[in-house]
């Protein structure tokens, strides 16, 4: 919030892996904000509808359930690659950049493979979801399709905690993800 | 033993400086493990993930952080501010009673923290300085005063608060209030007597002419609390209506009556909504599935049971919850702290016999109280990040608003009429 969303910064990786991170990266970015604003048009088109019209919409909840798992599982993603997660870091920070360094590998491939563990399990947790066959009371939609957002970002996160940890092995400074060096005042956020 | 393991495990990882998610995950799959015997279960976990961010009510964060961005952009902020200080800031400490003053009345628009140090604390530090006040009473008055707007309403960690354990969140917005100005009451004060010993010089006075047309620039600002505050005990909107009233409320101001923002700044404010959205309730989601295993595993009863929690009494229990909610926000996020300690104490709570709205209030209070102590207080470092202070500056002049904060603490624990006054008044 405090300086707003990250400009768009271009992946380090070489080549076509370089472009499709870029796709990537916008891609996330789209369906964040596309997301967000749905999902503000959504509420604010069922309180006027109910103040005005005398009706609400009655699919806005079940809209809000499908939007914020959308939003939560694309940003995630998103803000592994901007360095946004929250964490800790007072101890981190004491130590010199090359202990920094090794500790962020540390951070970011054991992330990863957690990242890579959990979309393995909602793989599993989905089939459940897709056999027992239940849909949207209102719209009438499938649930495990909306659920297929939460091992796509799970899948991404991993994929760029990983490169943040081959980045950090082959450079001498330290970065949080792929793209943001550690030490910049614009990663600090909060609720 | 397992309970041990667990939070050994998670309190190295959190040390260590690993993004917070990846403590309660890991946790919690050392909870499934020991009791299941291996990942069979784990799809249990991906379940309560996404039970944790379904309830509607949590609908209200985002929007709340929508309504908070726009405005932050815009020019409310800066419009009641100036209200404020037309009225108070030729008083002795007048400038800093304004600074206190203004966070208050920004936190009843915007429901976030780091919203309030952002749009109050960036335009008043330098008049502040300018006049004479010592920059680390600057800063530790900014930090603390931005924690009133935790408290008041809309505040994030009480739809938070509300959502995992049940309880009405129109009750708590509104139990807040007391608590707020009874901190703003007492940093005031402080303010004054600070201004006094200090000789600060005082501001020359607004004339009734300035006092009427910073009113009226402030008027459609203050519709905000009126929205809020209005509208869910008017019984008119739920939480997450008023909040989608705010950010339609938010979008006409800014957008056509002061036409500050432009029609493109839309995109940008939606993805940097969509982003801090994503880190809470990825933290919402994995905390979920962390309290369900805890649950299961009855670790909150044996925990309470071990440290004797569970004869305490009242006031014993209210103590207890005041002291490790304080702690952990010393170290660890807010909403984490909330996360995860909520649920251990909800054992004691319930055969205590306590009103839950109190205990929000009261973990409400000492999740902002912790945030702003040294050592590790996430609104120190916001601070920092903010104002490009270094850290021992920033902390300097927080032990006499520590002070404060713990006093009112052990106020409302005393007297919980301070927070149900209102509620009462409302609600029975």
């Amino acid at each position: 919030m405090d300086n707003g969303a990250p400009s768009p910064q271009k992946s380090t990786l070489p080549g076509f892996l370089g472009t499709l991170d870029n796709g990537i990266a916008k891609v996330e970015a789209v369906i964040l904000a596309t997301g967000v604003l749905l999902m503000a048009i959504n509420t604010v088109a069922n309180v006027v509808g109910r103040f005005i019209l005398g009706e609400s919409l009655h699919f806005s909840e079940e809209l809000n359930r499908i939007l914020i798992v959308m939003i939560t599982f694309a940003g995630l993603g998103y803000a592994a690659r901007h360095g946004r997660h929250i964490r800790m870091s007072a101890i981190y920070d004491i130590f010199p950049t090359n202990i920094r360094r090794l500790m962020m590998i540390l951070i970011s491939f054991v992330t990863s493979v957690i990242m890579f563990f959990l979309c393995w399990y909602s793989v599993s947790y989905i089939y459940s979801v897709y056999s027992t066959g239940r849909v949207l009371p209102t719209l009438g939609f499938p649930i495990y399709l909306i659920y297929l957002w939460v091992p796509v970002g799970l899948a991404v996160t991993g994929i760029q905690y990983f490169m943040a940890g081959i980045k950090n092995i082959f450079s001498r400074d330290v970065y949080l993800s792929t793209t943001v060096l550690d030490g910049y005042d614009e990663q600090e956020t909060e609720i | 033993m397992m309970a041990w393991i667990m939070f050994l495990v998670m309190l190295v990882l959190l040390l260590f400086g690993f993004p917070m998610m990846v403590p309660l995950i890991v946790g919690a799959v050392v909870g499934f493990v020991m009791m299941f015997d291996g990942f069979d279960r784990m799809d249990f976990f991906i379940q309560q993930m996404l039970a944790g961010i379904r309830p509607t009510a949590l609908i209200a964060v985002p929007m709340f952080i929508l309504a908070a961005d726009i405005m932050t952009r815009g020019q409310s902020a800066n419009r009641l501010v100036n209200m404020v200080m037309a009225f108070i800031g030729h008083i002795k400490g007048g400038l800093a009673v304004s600074t206190a003053a203004s966070c208050t009345l920004f936190g009843a628009v915007s429901g976030s923290t780091q919203a309030t140090v952002v749009a109050v604390g960036s335009p008043l530090r330098p008049r502040m300085l300018e006049s004479g006040y010592k920059d680390s009473f600057t800063l530790a008055l900014i930090i603390n005063a931005s924690d009133i707007a935790f408290l008041i309403p809309p505040s994030i960690g009480m739809i938070i608060y509300g959502v995992i354990t049940g309880t009405s969140i129109a009750e708590l917005f509104i139990a807040g209030i007391g608590p707020g100005l009874l901190i703003l009451l007492l940093f005031s004060a402080y303010c004054v007597v600070y201004a006094h010993t200090q000789n600060v010089p005082t501001e020359a006075k607004a004339s009734w002419g300035e006092r009427f047309s910073s009113v009226r620039k402030a008027l459609w600002p203050l519709g905000f609390p009126v929205i809020i505050v209005g509208g869910i005990y008017g019984g008119i909107f739920s939480p997450t209506e008023a909040a989608a009233a705010c950010v339609l409320y938010a979008v006409i101001l800014e957008f056509v009556i002061f036409r500050s923002l432009k029609a493109m700044d839309i995109y940008a404010i939606a993805k940097s909504t969509g982003l801090i959205t994503a880190v809470v309730f990825i933290l919402v989601a994995v905390g979920n599935g962390f309290s369900w295993i805890i649950s299961f595993a009855q670790i909150p009863q044996s925990i309470l049971g071990t440290l004797g929690i569970n004869e305490a009494g009242p006031i014993g229990v209210l103590t207890a919850i005041a002291v490790a909610f304080f702690i952990a926000c010393m170290f660890v996020d807010p909403i984490v702290v909330i996360l995860v300690l909520t649920p251990i104490f909800a054992p004691a709570v319930a055969s205590a016999g306590l009103d839950p709205v109190h205990v929000g209030i009261l973990i409400t209070m000492m999740v902002a109280v912790g945030s702003a102590t040294p050592p590790f207080g996430c609104d120190i470092f916001t601070a920092i990040a903010i104002f490009k202070r270094p850290y021992w500056e920033v902390i300097k002049g927080t032990p006499p608003f520590v002070v404060m904060l713990l006093g009112a603490t052990v106020l409302v624990i005393l007297f919980p009429q301070i927070s149900l006054f209102l509620r009462d008044l409302f609600f029975l």
